[in-house]
C-alpha cells in the first residue's frame, strides 16, 4: 500500500519546506469539513512537519514536536485523524476520510509518532490496495496496478515460460498449418468433382465412389491431425500448469511466515489450484484455436482472393458486421445470465441459511415463515430463468442468421456470376465453403478477449507471489550443526511490524537441559519468543544465539530438524497414524515409533483402533479427542530425539485423565531438552527450573516459583488471580499426583 | 505450593471490580434535557456532563462517542452515548432525539452522527459498467459526484427493504439507495443487474 502518494503541484506549493525538509508520507483525504467528498485533500508528513492541505491551502500545520497524541479513529465507513498537542491539549479532528484511506492514515499516524521520537524507520505497508490508485481499477490481489505500472510485462514473463516447450509447441504450430492445409483443400477436391465429374455427365460410379473414398481419407487425415494436435495442448497445458503449480507452491514454502500470514489461507490455495488451472485451461481451450483460427482465415482469405478478388472483398466485408454483432450480443446475453446467476445464488444461500439453522427455525416454530421466504427466492429465480430461456431461443436462430450474411451476398452474386458464365458451379460450392470457413470461427472469438483477461489476471497473481523474495534464507556461510541445547537472547527486539516491536531488548541465558517456563497475559509475547527460536521468523535487532552461534548462521533445515514442537492444536495431516509420527523422521523404524508413541502413552489407544497404526486419520478419517491428539504430537516429537523442545499450550483444554497421561508424557520428553513451555495454567509450569514472566515487551521477572511468590510482583498477582477464580468456581484443588 | 491444578484465567483481574463491571452492564440509564449537559468541544467533539450521576456523585466526560443502535430503521431513536477508550462504555442511551433533548443538542448530537456514519445517497446513477467480475459505478451522491468499484456477488449490493438497497464497495465504503423505484427508467436497467 503506496503511504506517500505524489502531490499535486497545487498542493506542493502551498507550504515551503525548511532546510533538509522531506515529505515522508502523504494520503489523500478525501472527506471535507462539510462532509462533502473532495478530490483535492491531502495529509502530508516531512520529517518536521504534518500539514492537512486542501487544494493550495494549509488548513492545518503542526510541528511533529508538539504532537501529544496522534490517532486514525475508524468511524462507520469513514475514518477521522485525531491529534492533541502541546498547546491545545483537547481532541480535536485534523482530516475526515472514506475507507479507502484509513488504514493508510493508521500507518502514516504511526509513522509520523516514530519521526517525532527521531526513530529512523519507514513505516510501511505490506496490504494492499483494493483500487488502483491511478486509474481506479480493481486490482485483484497484486501489489500494483498491471495496467499502470509498465512493468516488463506479464506477457513477456508467460512468452519466457513458454520457451520452456519449444518442442512441443513447434510441433503444435506444424500440426495447425496441417490442418489449415488440408481444410482448403477439401472445397477444392468437391470443385473438382462437381465441374470435371457431375456436370459435365463423364463420371459413374466408379467415379463417386473413388471421389467418396478420397473425402472420407482426408477427413480422417484431418481428424488424426485435429486429435493430434488437442492432445499436444492439453498435454503441454497440463505440463505447464503442473510446472507453475510446483513453482508456486515451492516459493510460497520458503516464502518467511509473515508472507503467508498476510493473506488468507484461501487466498494462497485459489492461487496455487485456481489460477494454474486458467493457464491450463488457456492453452487448452483457447491457445491452439486462437492460432489455428488466425492461420485458417488468412489462408482462406488468401486462396479466395486468387479466385476472385471482388467476390472476396464481398464476403469479407461483413466480417466485422457480424464480429461487432456478435460481440453486442454476447454482452446482453452475459448480464441476463448473470443475472440469473445472481439470483441462482440468493436462493442458494437462503435455502443453505435455513437448512443449517432447522433446529432454531423447529425450536421457534417458524417453519411456515421460512417457507414462504424461501417461496419468494425460488420464484424470483424461476421468472428469471424463464425469461432468459424464452430470449436464448429466439435469440439464437437471429445470432446464426446474421452470422450467415456474408455466405448470403456469396450465394447472390456468385450465383449470379455462375449464370453469366464467370464461374463454374463447382467453383461457387468451393468459395461458399471458404466463406462458411471465413464466418464459423467468429462466434467463438468473441469468446477470446475474455480468456486473454482471465489468463493475464491468473498470471499476474501467479508472478506477484514468485517475484516476491524471501525474507528468512540460508546465509553463504551457514552450517550444519548439532545442537546442543543451549539459547541466548542478547539485546533481541522483534516485532511483526517494524514500528510496533512485540519484543524490546530482551536478554535470557538458558543453559542445555533447562526448561523454561513462559509466563505473561494473552497477547504481551510469549509466542513471539518462541517463533522466534523457531526461526520462523528473523529478529529486527540484537542477537539470538544457539550454542553461542548465531542462529542466522545455522542451516535452517538441519535446525528445525533438531526441534520439538507440541502446540494446543495439534496438526495431523490427512494419512495414517503410521505416516503422521513418521513425518518427523521419515526413516524411523517400527520398533522406534513404538517406542515414541509408548513414551507418549498413545500406544494403547492406537492400538485399541481398529486399524491400528495404520488408521487413517484427518478430514473423513477416524476422529481422534484433543488428547488423543496431543498424544501424537508428544509421540512425534519424541521421535525426532529433539535437543530444544517448545510446548505451547501443550496441556490446555484437556480432561483430567489425559492431562495426567500427557503431562507423563512431557516428562519423558522434557527429560534432557532445553524446554520452552507457555501455559495458561501456571500449575503445568511446575517442573520449570526458571520461570520468565513477560509484560510490557520486556521481561518483567525472572525466577523459580517459590523466589517470585515472594517478590509479591506481577507472577504472585496471577497466581492469586487463578486461585480467586478457583475458589468462584467452588472446586477444591485436586490432589497431586504422585511423583509429580 | 499452593496453586496446583486448578482452572485459568489469564489476565490479572479484581473479582469485585469484575462482578461490579458486569452488574453495571445491566443498568438502562436514560438520559435527556433533565439530568444530561452535552457540549461543544473545541476540538469538534461533544462533552457530557451529568450533575447528579451513580451514587449522586456529578460525571463529567470530556468527550463521548454517540453511537446509534437501529442505524439502519431507527437512526433517531436509543442513540447510545459511551465512553471513547476502547472498550467503550455505555453512559446512557437517549430513547429520542427528537423528543428528550434540546433543539441545540439535537443538533449536536446529530453532528456528531454525520460524523460516525458515513453512507452517502445516491442521487443518480450515471453509468455502472461491468468488467471480470467487478461493477464500476459512476454515481452522483449527496455527499458528491463519486466512482467506485463493487465486487459481483450477491453481498455487495443488500436490500435493506424491498426498495432500499444498501451498496458496499471494494474497500468497504457504503452507499445507499433509500426507494430504487423512483430511480428513472434508463438508471433502473442499468442497476438490473442487481436487485
Amino acid at each position: 500500500m503506496n503511504l506517500n502518494f505524489d502531490l499535486p503541484a497545487e498542493a506542493r506549493h502551498a507550504f515551503t519546506p525548511a532546510d533538509g525538509e522531506e515529505i515522508r508520507y502523504c494520503s489523500p483525504v478525501d472527506i471535507g469539513d462539510d462532509g462533502k467528498m473532495k478530490h483535492d485533500g491531502y495529509l502530508v508528513v516531512t520529517n518536521r512537519r504534518l500539514f492537512v492541505i486542501s487544494g493550495s491551502e494549509v488548513k492545518t500545520e503542526l510541528a511533529l514536536a508538539d504532537i501529544t497524541y496522534l490517532k486514525c479513529d475508524p468511524l462507520v465507513n469513514n475514518g477521522i485523524l485525531i491529534a492533541r498537542t502541546v498547546q491545545e491539549p483537547e481532541e480535536r479532528i485534523l482530516a475526515r476520510f472514506t475507507m479507502k484511506h484509513v488504514s493508510r492514515v493508521a500507518f502514516i499516524a504511526k509513522g509520523a509518532l516514530l519521526l517525532r521520537d527521531g526513530v529512523p524507520k519507514q513505516v510501511i505497508s505490506r496490504e494492499y490496495d483494493k483500487t488502483c490508485p491511478v486509474c481506479g481499477r480493481a486490482l485483484r490481489g497484486t501489489k500494483e496496478c498491471p495496467k499502470c505500472s509498465h512493468k516488463p510485462s506479464v506477457l513477456w514473463k508467460f512468452f519466457k515460460l513458454c520457451g520452456a516447450y519449444k518442442g512441443r509447441l513447434a510441433i503444435i504450430a506444424l500440426l495447425m498449418l496441417g490442418v489449415a492445409a488440408v481444410q482448403l483443400i477439401i472445397p477444392k477436391i468437391q470443385q473438382v468433382f462437381i465441374d470435371d465429374y457431375l456436370k459435365v455427365g463423364r463420371g459413374g460410379m466408379k467415379e463417386i465412389i473413388i471421389y467418396a473414398a478420397i473425402l472420407i481419407g482426408v477427413t480422417i487425415f484431418t481428424i488424426l491431425l485435429h486429435v493430434l494436435r488437442y492432445w499436444m495442448c492439453i498435454s503441454m497445458g497440463t505440463k505447464m500448469s503442473m510446472d507453475l503449480r510446483q513453482m508456486l507452491y515451492h516459493k510460497v514454502q520458503i516464502l518467511s511466515l509473515s508472507f503467508i500470514q498476510d493473506r488468507r489461507p484461501g487466498e494462497l490455495m485459489n492461487r496455487i489450484v485456481d489460477d494454474t488451472i486458467q493457464v491450463r485451461r488457456f492453452m487448452e481451450e483457447a491457445f491452439a484455436g486462437m492460432f489455428s483460427c488466425i492461420i485458417s482465415m488468412i489462408s482462406v482469405v488468401v486462396v479466395m482472393l486468387t479466385m476472385d478478388w471482388k467476390l472476396t472483398v464481398m464476403s469479407v466485408v461483413f466480417v466485422p458486421i457480424a464480429l461487432g454483432l456478435s460481440i453486442s450480443f454476447r454482452k446482453n446475453i452475459h448480464r441476463r445470465f448473470h443475472m440469473q446467476w445472481h439470483r441462482f445464488d440468493k436462493t442458494n444461500s437462503g435455502l443453505q441459511d435455513i437448512l443449517a439453522g432447522m433446529r432454531v427455525v423447529k425450536s421457534f416454530g417458524t417453519e411456515e415463515q421460512e417457507a414462504e421466504h424461501f417461496r419468494k427466492l425460488t420464484d424470483d429465480f424461476a421468472k428469471v430463468q424463464e425469461r432468459n430461456e424464452v430470449f436464448w431461443a429466439s435469440l439464437f436462430p437471429i445470432i446464426s442468421f446474421v452470422m450467415g450474411m456474408g455466405v448470403y451476398v456469396v450465394t447472390y452474386f456468385g450465383g449470379v456470376g455462375v449464370l453469366e458464365d464467370r464461374f463454374t458451379v463447382g467453383q461457387l460450392q468451393q468459395f461458399i465453403n471458404y466463406t462458411w470457413m471465413l464466418y464459423g470461427p467468429l462466434g467463438w472469438m468473441t469468446f477470446l478477449p475474455r480468456m486473454i483477461t482471465q489468463l493475464m489476471t491468473s498470471l499476474e497473481r501467479i508472478y506477484d507471489v514468485m517475484d516476491e523474495e524471501p525474507l528468512i534464507r540460508d546465509n553463504e556461510q551457514a552450517v550444519e550443526r548439532d545442537i546442543k541445547g543451549e539459547v541466548e537472547f542478547r539485546d533481541v527486539t522483534f516485532g511483526y511490524r517494524s514500528y510496533e516491536p512485540v519484543l524490546e531488548k530482551i536478554n535470557l541465558k538458558v543453559k542445555p537441559g533447562e526448561m523454561i517456563g513462559l509466563v505473561g497475559a494473552s497477547g504481551t509475547g510469549k509466542s513471539t519468543l518462541i517463533n522466534l527460536i523457531m526461526r520462523l521468523y528473523e529478529v529486527d535487532d540484537g542477537k539470538l544465539l544457539i550454542d553461542g552461534v548465531d542462529i542466522n548462521d545455522l542451516k535452517i533445515e538441519k535446525y528445525h530438524s533438531q526441534i520439538g514442537v507440541v502446540l494446543q492444536e495439534n496438526f495431523l495431516f490427512a494419512g495414517t497414524i503410521y505416516n503422521n509420527l513418521k513425518f518427523a523422521k521419515p526413516d524411523a523404524t517400527e520398533e522406534e515409533i513404538i517406542m515414541a508413541a509408548k513414551m507418549a502413552n498413545a500406544h494403547d489407544f492406537i492400538v485399541k483402533t481398529p486399524d491400528g497404526y495404520n488408521t487413517y486419520v484427518g478430514e473423513h478419517g477416524y476422529s481422534l479427542s484433543g488428547g488423543e491428539r496431543q498424544r501424537l504430537a508428544i509421540a512425534r516429537a519424541i521421535l525426532n530425539k529433539p535437543r530444544l523442545l517448545i510446548l505451547d499450550e501443550a496441556t490446555s483444554a484437556l480432561d483430567t485423565e489425559s492431562e495426567y497421561l500427557i503431562q507423563k508424557a512431557l516428562e519423558r520428553l522434557t527429560a534432557g531438552c532445553t524446554t520452552f513451555a507457555i501455559a495458561h495454567r501456571l500449575s503445568t509450569l511446575k517442573d520449570a527450573d526458571r520461570l520468565v514472566v513477560i509484560d510490557g515487551h520486556h521481561i518483567a521477572e525472572i525466577g523459580t516459583h517459590n523466589e517470585l511468590m515472594e517478590q509479591k510482583g506481577i507472577y504472585y498477582g496471577l497466581v492469586t488471580a487463578q486461585l480467586q477464580m478457583q475458589a468462584l468456581k467452588g472446586e477444591e484443588p485436586e490432589a497431586v499426583p504422585a511423583g509429580a | 505450593m499452593g496453586f496446583k491444578n486448578f482452572e485459568g484465567a489469564d489476565e490479572e483481574f479484581n473479582l469485585e471490580q469484575m462482578e461490579a463491571e458486569t452488574e453495571a452492564m445491566l443498568r438502562l440509564r436514560f438520559l435527556n434535557s433533565y439530568n444530561a449537559k452535552f457540549e461543544r468541544t473545541p476540538g469538534g467533539f461533544v462533552s457530557l456532563d451529568i450533575p447528579v450521576g451513580e451514587d449522586d456523585k456529578p460525571e463529567h466526560y470530556d468527550r463521548v462517542r454517540v453511537v446509534r443502535s437501529f442505524p439502519f430503521t431507527a437512526p433517531d431513536s436509543y442513540i447510545s452515548i459511551r465512553t471513547t477508550e476502547e472498550k467503550s462504555k455505555e453512559i446512557g442511551i437517549i430513547k429520542d432525539i427528537t423528543k428528550d433533548v434540546t433543539k441545540e443538542t439535537r443538533k449536536m448530537l446529530e453532528e456528531q452522527m454525520n460524523l460516525r456514519y458515513f453512507t452517502p445517497v445516491i442521487t443518480k446513477i450515471n453509468d455502472i459498467k461491468e468488467e471480470y467480475g467487478h461493477a464500476y459505478w459512476d454515481v452522483v451522491t449527496t455527499e458528491g459526484p463519486c466512482k467506485f468499484v463493487i465486487y459481483m456477488n450477491s453481498s455487495s449490493v443488500v436490500s435493506l427493504t424491498d426498495v432500499r438497497l444498501m451498496i458496499t464497495d471494494l474497500d468497504g465504503n457504503r452507499f445507499e439507495i433509500p426507494d430504487f423505484t423512483k430511480l428513472s427508467a434508463g438508471e433502473l436497467k442499468k442497476l438490473d443487474l442487481f436487485l
